[in-house]
């Protein structure tokens, strides 16, 4: 077929339209990690734009080794382990035995557990009520809330019920139990839809901050989000991030001592942002393939 | 309910079993699926059915020694917030980041949906698609971080810009007109990309005879787009523009928190901050439920409404 001079500007400007939009969302993020590399002082003067210029690792150095920072860091990645699995597995059963489509009174309980997604108490009963459970400034408020997330109850059940039934019953037939059924062929089936579910609740666990800033007061219980919102609203924290430093160069030698001088608050907060966004940023890629199909999922319902 | 099972399993029946009893057999039958269902079913009820019956508390003086049940009815009192002005600019600021970000936030997907279906390089869509959904993972809270790196008025990279085209730095975090701005483009920013799988997956879902029979008829790659792209995924577009209705209160507290300052406060505060200040910050438990009632029932309001209309128009039910 014969392509018209407009079709030909259309896809160069096309082209080069959506390089522009991909280098954008790009660009934050070399950005941030060219400041979080750069000596803090050297930055005020402007004009780091894509490499580090007075290149130095003392602002990650001393994240890192902030007593706080790390509390943070292990926080996020134990309620992420923890919260992921069990959410997972609390709702995958949960959406398998209601899967079965002669479970007595199965409209009543889904009816039970559609109510909640069209009318809530509110945020201040629920915090009373998280309060009641004593689980205000407990570990536990990351992971209990959350175990039963009703949307995707709903996208679970619904890939469950399309598994053909005589390959359950086939098992039911040699003698195996549904949780038996449910651990050695559901599962294994189930493999790309529960990857995709799993990464969607890791990245809400590992992003989320809300909890930790209301529902814990405990500084060592605060996961890493929740910490860096706590730099970015609230002077004194950064101030106190950056007399960490002062710890830091007091306990080592001249040479980082001088070098810790030059760490400013914003240099060190670029520093955690990126420990904030690494983990995920490396892990998504990988499954990507999974989480395209969770989307789809979960979207575009039938 | 469960007759035909019951009829199948052999025993020796001295009398026939009665309604309940078949009934009960129905139940034991299932009982590991119910064992399965509990742990959710408890869950369900601790943390969603009993802040609903914590709802009273807007209509109570709440006092926290003495707990929901037995702190004093006061009626409407908690409600003294309708008549407050402070509320109700609010109110409109909620309105505004809403209807803004939707006007801006759900056509931006289409289009670039659109574009990225016009690009023939694999390899290229791919890298495009990669980079523009990768925001979506990272939390409100980087989000805010990255705006303040390069808008802040010292050292921020878009003032550099400004100053070196020989244009006057501008303090946007401190500014009242800059806010929202920067709200709808980091909202965009932020979930364009991810929101765009959709539609694609919808457009290469659509059958290329289609594509054919427009070709033989003449139809350029415009046309092409308006007549037969567009039609196809309307669909797709009317239940995500359904999906978005109940949300037309939640101007969206994760990202709007972490921007705010008490310079752009006017224009910043929203019902969910509101809240979480007047309630949480402030302990006036009983006026914040009050507000969170208001805002329950108008979202369960819009959520039966995008019902309605998705069962007259779609075809589809949400529930």
């Amino acid at each position: 077929m014969k392509i018209s001079r407009g079709e030909k500007t259309f896809g160069v400007f096309n082209t080069l339209l959506l390089a522009i939009l991909a280098l954008s969302t790009l660009y934050p993020f070399i950005y941030m990690t060219a400041l979080s590399l750069n000596e803090g002082l050297d930055s005020l003067k402007g004009g780091i734009y894509f490499c580090a210029r007075a290149f130095t690792w003392i602002n990650i150095k001393t994240v890192v080794t902030n007593p706080l920072v790390q509390d943070a860091f292990f926080i996020s990645i134990g309620r992420t382990v923890v919260g992921t699995i069990g959410t997972v597995f609390i709702t995958g059963i949960c959406a398998y035995a209601l899967s079965f489509r002669k479970l007595p009174y199965r409209k009543l309980i889904m009816i039970y557990f559609l109510i909640p997604m069209l009318f809530s108490g509110g945020l201040i009963p629920y915090y009373i009520q998280l309060r009641n459970l004593g689980l205000i400034d407990s570990f536990f408020v990351y992971i209990f809330p959350g175990l039963l997330n009703i949307w995707n109850l709903i996208v679970m059940r619904s890939f469950f019920e399309n598994i053909p039934d005589s390959l359950i019953e086939a098992a039911e037939i040699d003698g195996a139990n549904p949780l038996t059924i449910f651990w050695r062929i559901v599962i294994p089936i189930s493999m790309p839809m529960i990857a995709a579910i799993s990464l969607f609740t890791a990245v809400a666990h590992w992003n989320s901050w809300f909890d930790g800033a209301y529902f814990v007061n405990d500084m060592s219980l605060k996961p890493l989000q929740t910490y860096l919102q706590n730099i970015l609203m609230n002077a004194d924290a950064a101030q106190n991030l950056r007399q960490g430093s002062a710890s830091v160069s007091a306990s080592s030698n001249a040479a980082v001592a001088a070098a810790s001088r030059t760490i400013t608050p914003m240099a060190l907060k670029m520093a955690v942002v990126i420990l904030g966004t690494l983990p995920v940023l490396i892990i998504y890629p990988l499954l990507q393939r999974y989480f395209v199909k969770g989307v789809l999922i979960g979207g575009v319902k039938e | 309910m469960n007759l035909e099972t019951a009829k199948d399993t052999p025993i020796t029946l001295t009398k026939p079993l009665s309604k309940t009893e078949l009934k009960f057999r129905g139940i034991w039958k299932y009982r590991w699926q119910f064992a399965m269902i509990l742990p959710g079913f408890v869950l369900v009820f601790l943390f969603n059915y009993m802040p609903m019956a914590g709802i009273q508390v807007a209509f109570k003086d709440y006092n926290i020694f003495e707990g929901i049940w037995t702190s004093k009815w006061i009626g409407f009192e908690n409600f003294y917030f309708l008549k407050d002005s402070e509320f109700w600019r609010v109110f409109s600021n909620t309105i505004w980041i809403t209807v803004l970000k939707f006007a801006f936030g759900f056509p931006a997907p289409i289009i670039l949906a659109l574009l990225l279906n016009e690009i023939k390089n694999k390899t290229f869509k791919k890298w495009v698609q990669t980079l523009t959904y990768m925001p979506h993972f990272v939390s409100w809270i980087v989000v805010a971080y990255i705006v303040e790196a390069l808008l802040s008025q010292s050292s921020g990279l878009v003032n550099e810009l400004l100053t070196s085209m020989g244009m006057k730095r501008i303090y946007f975090m401190g500014s009242e007109e800059w806010f929202r701005p920067i709200i709808i483009i980091s909202s965009v920013w932020k979930e364009v990309g991810f929101s765009a799988i959709i539609y694609l997956a919808a457009i290469a879902g659509l059958n290329p005879q289609l594509y054919e029979a427009a070709i033989v008829d003449g139809a350029n790659k415009w046309k092409q787009t308006l007549h037969v792209t567009i039609p196809g995924i309307m669909p797709t577009i009317a239940i995500m523009l359904i999906l978005t209705i109940p949300n037309l209160l939640n101007a969206g507290f994760d990202q709007i928190y972490p921007l705010q300052n008490p310079v752009n406060l006017p224009v910043s505060e929203v019902i969910d901050t509101y809240v979480v200040k007047t309630g949480l910050n402030q302990g006036y438990y009983g006026p914040a439920t009050a507000i969170g009632l208001i805002t329950s029932i108008v979202q369960f309001m819009l959520v039966v409404g995008a019902n309605q209309l998705s069962k007259k128009y779609g075809d589809t039910r949400l529930f």
